[in-house]
């Protein structure tokens, strides 16, 4: 409580100097919260590629994003040795068009052709409703993310591409892709991508057949890098990827990008630390007095620089502590706001929340090291005739 | 017993006159102040005296003649230049560090002129703070201060700020900091020189009570004759020495 009242006997400049730590840890907060998102999404990428080959077309066709791929590769892939399984999947995104502001996953719809069962390790299972079987037509689950945005409810229809299916699970949360994900049998994924294609190829593939990528499972001890760089040894119009390389791609952009986010709110936050340097500062040439008179009635140096100390450290940690709430509020009300198009972009966890007080306690401990080792060596008697 | 004398020493003072046993030695104490480059003050050029347990000494003398210096050296506040400081009976003029902060803490009691309360403490944690640096639990020390607000006849003025007091309330605050740690020396620097003639009288009643009832040395520095008047014996400085011990 004292070092409290002390903090706070001038109450301006106590409130601007936790103004500004306050600003720099809620820099911290939100950019933090977006790395936290983005880290979560690329390590359930991780997780998921880690095991697999993925595999698409080599080249691009009449400026397609992706472009088709037949499920007849299937049986080519399948004879490459070390590989165990080969299934296709198809994945567009859920809306017509590419949304114009994203940091994260795009909603999606995945479908798959039952073939990986038993193989894929990455498994989604439901909150609510149960999971879509085999050739289920009609149906789609949804995930947590994109809920909202479809005004999904189990045993409700949802409206995708001008098209209605009946919603029969909603996925339980995978802080990753597939919480922005509609998962729907092959066979709707594979109408709903058809009308996506050019007249000029729609007409000349088999709709039924299309697959955006095949996944390879390979057999236990083989090294899916090692089978990627077969498939692409092997067949030049297929473009095979394994974990390495999504790794080396996607990993690494992001911590440069991780990097540069949380640089930006660390500088924020020095400037925030530097005020703390300068209030405590004009703290101890205003207390100086008081100094000499702790001296004198028996404080240790220790004592004195204790006292500075944790008055520096309180205004850290109130800064800290109103830069979280605040960073939580806004962040919690920007993905309120994005829940509508499916892409939240913010996830505070509580790594983030605790480091972020932290990080500004012992900031705040750091900026006032210097004021309370001088306030601590100051000559009592100097400091008693200080006015 | 006392009241004054149980709350501080919680047993009667042991019987003895004043001015048996020397509490205070300042032999030969010289201390220049540097002010810019060659020039100097010599605040203290060979000051000796002797102050025994028991007694209320003052130590009078023109403006400059070394008096505050004296008694901040004597205080451990300030370490001189040359010469001896012996309290009760151990030299502690080469003391540093803790053994220093020791000595401040439980040897000697500070009174002010300004009376120099700290603003954002209430007249009980002024009291107790000196208590907590002398290594009393928080609680401990609030209980002690307490004690000893009432002995200066200010209980009932425990939580107020110092800017709620008046200066003599203040000054006995400080009072009662000063004998918290239940020190032998008490050392005064101008304590009435803030106050007006009435307070200031009460305030060497209240410091000559318990002097007489815990045998609590006191040395004040002043320039009020009436509070020299009142102590057993005045010391005389003029320029940086002592010229007379008032034996």
């Amino acid at each position: 409580m004292r070092v409290i009242r002390s903090v706070f006997r001038r109450k301006l400049r106590a409130f601007l100097t936790i103004f500004g730590i306050t600003i720099g840890v809620l820099s911290l907060v939100v950019m933090g919260a977006m790395t936290e998102k983005l880290t979560l999404l690329v390590n359930g990428g991780v997780l998921y590629y880690g095991d697999k080959v993925t595999v698409s077309a080599g080249s691009t066709l009449l400026g397609l994003a992706t472009s088709p791929l037949s499920s007849n590769r299937i049986a080519d892939l399948e004879r490459v040795p070390g590989v165990s399984r080969a299934s296709a999947s198809l994945g567009m995104l859920l809306d017509k068009e590419m949304p114009t502001v994203s940091f994260g996953n795009i909603p999606t719809i995945n479908a798959s052709d039952g073939r990986d069962r038993g193989y894929e390790t990455f498994i989604v299972t439901m909150a609510q409703g149960r999971e879509l079987r085999q050739g289920e037509t009609g149906k789609v689950t949804v995930g947590s993310d994109v809920v909202k945005k479809l005004d999904a409810v189990i045993g409700g229809t949802v409206k995708i591409r001008d098209k209605k299916f009946e919603v029969v699970g909603i996925a339980e949360k995978t802080l990753t892709a597939p919480d922005q994900a509609v998962v729907m049998s092959m066979r709707d994924a594979q109408d709903l991508y058809a009308d996506t294609l050019p007249a000029a190829i729609r007409q000349s593939v088999d709709p039924h057949k299309m697959a955006t990528s095949i996944v390879v499972y390979v057999k236990p001890g083989k090294s899916p890098d090692v089978i990627a760089r077969l498939i692409n040894h092997e067949f030049s119009d297929l473009k095979a990827t394994g974990p390495t390389d999504f790794i080396t791609q996607i990993v690494a952009s992001l911590s440069t990008l991780n990097a540069i986010i949380i640089g930006i709110a660390m500088i924020s936050l020095m400037v925030g630390g530097l005020s703390v340097i300068n209030t405590m500062t004009m703290a101890v040439s205003e207390r100086t007095r008081e100094i000499g008179i702790r001296k004198a009635i028996g404080a240790s140096n220790g004592a004195i620089m204790r006292q500075f100390i944790a008055e520096a450290a309180i205004i850290g940690l109130t800064g800290g502590v109103t830069g979280l709430v605040l960073g939580s509020m806004f962040t919690s009300a920007v993905n309120a706001a994005m829940e509508v198009s499916g892409t939240p972009l913010f996830l505070v966890t509580t790594r983030l929340a605790v480091g972020s007080v932290l990080f500004a306690t012992i900031l705040g401990v750091i900026s006032g090291l210097y004021p309370a080792w001088h306030a601590a060596n100051l000559n009592p008697v100097e400091a008693l005739r200080h006015e | 017993m006392s009241d004054v004398a149980s709350t501080l020493y919680g047993a009667p003072p042991a019987p003895g006159e004043a001015g048996s046993t020397p509490v205070i030695r300042a032999v030969d104490l010289s201390k220049r102040y540097t002010i810019g480059r060659d020039n100097f003050v010599d605040a203290l050029r060979g000051a000796a005296f002797e102050v025994a347990e028991g007694e209320m000494v003052a130590i009078v003398g023109p403006s400059g003649s070394g008096k505050s210096t004296a008694m901040h050296v004597v205080g451990c506040l300030d370490a001189p230049d040359s010469g001896e400081v012996w309290l009760n009976g151990r030299r502690v003029d080469g003391l540093r560090g803790r053994a220093l902060t020791r000595v401040r803490a439980h040897e000697i009691g500070f009174i002010f002129q300004g009376f120099n309360l700290i603003p954002t403490m209430s007249a009980v944690e002024n009291v107790a703070q000196a208590a907590e640096y002398a290594g009393l639990s928080r609680g401990a020390a609030a209980f002690k201060a307490r004690e000893l607000l009432e002995v200066v006849g200010l209980v009932d003025r425990a939580r107020h700020r110092p800017s709620e007091l008046s200066g003599g309330q203040q000054q006995r605050v400080a009072i009662a900091r000063s004998l918290i740690n239940s020190p032998k020396i008490v050392l005064g620097d101008e304590p009435t020189g803030d106050l007006d003639t009435a307070t200031s009288d009460e305030v060497v009643r209240m410091m000559r009570r318990i002097n007489t009832d815990t045998r609590t040395t006191f040395v004040l520095v002043t320039h009020n004759p009436e509070v020299a008047a009142a102590c057993d014996r005045t010391i005389l400085m003029r320029d940086g020495i002592v010229v007379d011990q008032g034996y």
